[in-house]
């Protein structure tokens, strides 16, 4: 026990009562409850995300029907027991339909993200690394993020037959220069480095420096961009949809559902609302997952935004 | 000065280039024939060949490229392949309700955005900071159309407060118009808020760190004057810089709100086109709203000077 000295305490003076003796040891929170308190945005987001992918992947087991099976007898029947989401104007069981929806929408997400992080990443790479490249190549990135990418793959839809890999590389084509521009920059700032100085000093060919020391400090950065052009192609893919120059009309996807609910939504709001609902949670998923990573990966931006 | 301003207006025509060339070469990237493609299933070999003439692909590229860059140059964007008229005439019938709508966004964007930011960045930490926050991260989720459903339901629908869909021009009186432009723009301005909202949070809290922050605290200046004069003044570099960025986002949006509220602009325009096939329309949309994004952007450049007189050239 402390014992405090006899000093004369001046009026209005309060003294702090003495520390415990022993601070209570600080336990990091394990296990998957730790996670979920440390990182509750990537668990929250993730946690949804693997529901619909789940759902995406296990749709015909799911007390589905055939998504494209026409039943004129029964149409526009409101959501019921027998038919959980309705059924639209051709009598198909919506439920079916949003549930399969799922899995075009996932597909476009992921593809468009894969395709556009490794065609950025190429660009990238070439753009930050060959000096008399650089130029030519960021005019073209400049130009090509000038036109806005709805419009820019709306343009590239026009001139191709509606298909869902049209569509992963139209949306793609619009999204790449983003990434490539963030990895030229991550590469412009990595070159300076000393550690990449003492590699070209130690006589290491480019395509090593590259491999060994440039692309492991590019993806981090490039997860976190991945993400959202993620979900901001599936926002894409359905707005294509949903004005006639996405997926063809036979496949279900979201922003098909709608378009064809959108004559009828004054009378029957629900033919839209549940492939809204759905595109709405999907997309908030990966956004959530993105703004964890970003916290998780990449300290620096997480403090600007 | 002058000099500076010069080179930035002389710097944006090669990326205006690079645009038209870009949006030309789109019928030559595309896999396939373009021609067949646009002219359908149904359609007779002279279709075809029609369609081929008019997009001029019976020609080499870049005496095409040619030409039509100098018709370009004489604002002329070529004809509909549909309708036959003028793509330039058609963009001009179209225009009025796209602007309104944009500026009208634009404002309610701004009018909102900016405050949000600025409390939600001195409030940092508290329950308004994550309110706002949050509210954020699902106007980045929820796309446009579902914005513009669940409004013109509730507001339109059920509540009758507003119109549920249409267009006035403004010429037939300002509540009229601006009845009608009150949900859609609420609805295109949702991301575009949320994007303002999160970049002036972000400048803000890192101005309210400076000293002279503190200096204007010492002095006895109140909160109000201290954010709204002292700090968001040097924290609108950003902030100006993300309205102009964001533009991209009305632009796309826009096409989807005008369909959801019917509002016969350039977005309809557009749409109509692409179920027509109607190629020298889309591109010359497509062109048109690229400019404006990068003239926007420009000027923005330019504002940069009148916003932070410490940026000089």
């Amino acid at each position: 026990m402390i014992t405090i000295p006899a000093i004369t305490i001046p009026e209005g003076l309060a003294i702090a009562a003495p520390l415990p003796d022993i601070l209570p040891p600080v336990r990091p929170a394990r296990g998957l409850l730790g996670f979920v308190r440390r990182r509750p945005t990537i668990a929250i987001g993730g946690a949804l995300l693997l529901a619909i992918l789940l759902t995406a992947l296990l749709a015909p087991y799911l007390w589905t029907v055939d998504p494209t099976a026409l039943a004129p007898a029964r149409r526009t029947r409101e959501p019921s027991t027998a038919f959980w989401f309705g059924t639209d104007m051709l009598g198909r069981d919506l439920y079916s339909r949003v549930l399969y929806g799922t899995r075009v929408s996932l597909t476009v997400g992921f593809s468009v993200a894969i395709f556009a992080s490794l065609a950025g990443l190429a660009v990238g790479l070439v753009s930050g690394f060959v000096r008399w490249a650089d130029g030519i190549v960021m005019r073209f990135m400049d130009g090509l993020m000038s036109i806005p990418p709805i419009l820019l793959a709306i343009a590239l839809m026009a001139l191709t037959k509606g298909s869902v890999g049209n569509v992963i590389v139209a949306i793609g084509i619009a999204e790449f220069p983003r990434v490539a521009r963030l990895v030229r920059s991550v590469v412009l700032s990595l070159r300076e480095q000393p550690y990449v100085d003492a590699a070209v000093a130690a006589g290491t060919r480019s395509p090593m420096i590259i491999l060994r020391h440039i692309l492991p400090n590019t993806l981090a950065p490039m997860t976190v961009q991945a993400t959202y052009i993620c979900a901001s192609a599936m926002i894409t893919e359905a707005i294509l949809s949903f004005i006639g120059a996405g997926t063809p009309p036979t496949i279900p996807s979201w922003g098909n559902i709608m378009a064809e609910g959108r004559a009828l939504w004054q009378v029957k709001p629900y033919i839209v609302a549940f492939p809204a609902i759905f595109l709405s949670l999907t997309v908030l998923s990966v956004n959530l997952m993105g703004d964890g990573l970003r916290d998780a990966l990449d300290p620096r931006l997480a403090k600007q935004l | 000065m002058l000099a500076y301003i010069l080179r930035r207006i002389a710097a944006t025509v090669p990326v205006m280039a690079i645009v038209a060339f870009f949006v030309f070469s789109l019928l030559y990237i595309a896999p396939g024939d373009p021609a067949v493609v646009i002219a359908g299933d149904q359609a007779t070999p002279a279709d075809i060949e029609r369609i081929r003439e008019n997009l001029g692909l019976d020609r080499p590229f870049l005496v095409q490229f040619g030409e039509w860059l100098w018709r370009l140059l004489h604002a002329d964007l070529g004809k509909s392949i549909f309708t036959n008229l003028p793509v330039t005439a058609m963009i001009g019938q179209r225009i009025g309700p796209t602007l309104s709508l944009m500026v009208v966004t634009l404002c309610l964007a701004v009018s909102v955005a900016v405050p949000m930011g600025v409390v939600t960045a001195w409030q940092a930490g508290t329950w308004i900071d994550r309110v706002f926050m949050g509210f954020a991260v699902f106007g980045f989720s929820v796309p446009v159309f579902v914005v513009a459903y669940l409004l013109a339901f509730v507001f339109a629908l059920e509540l009758d407060w507003l119109p549920v869909q249409g267009y006035t021009p403004m010429s037939e009186g300002l509540w009229p118009w601006l009845s009608n432009l009150i949900l859609p723009a609420i609805a295109l301005g949702c991301v575009y808020t949320a994007l303002i909202a999160r970049i002036t949070r972000a400048s803000m809290l890192e101005v309210l760190q400076q000293d002279y922050i503190k200096t204007a605290r010492a002095k006895g200046m109140g909160s109000g004057g201290i954010l709204f004069v002292h700090a968001l003044k040097n924290a609108a570099v950003p902030v100006v810089t993300v309205i102009g960025i964001g533009m991209a986002l009305l632009i796309g949006g826009a096409v989807v709100t005008e369909s959801v509220f019917v509002i016969p602009g350039l977005g309809r325009l557009t749409i109509d086109a692409i179920l027509r096939r109607d190629y020298p329309v889309i591109q010359g949309v497509v062109l048109l709203f690229s400019f404006v994004y990068v003239l926007v952007n420009l000027m923005i450049d330019l504002l940069y000077t009148a916003l932070d007189p410490r940026i000089r050239y």
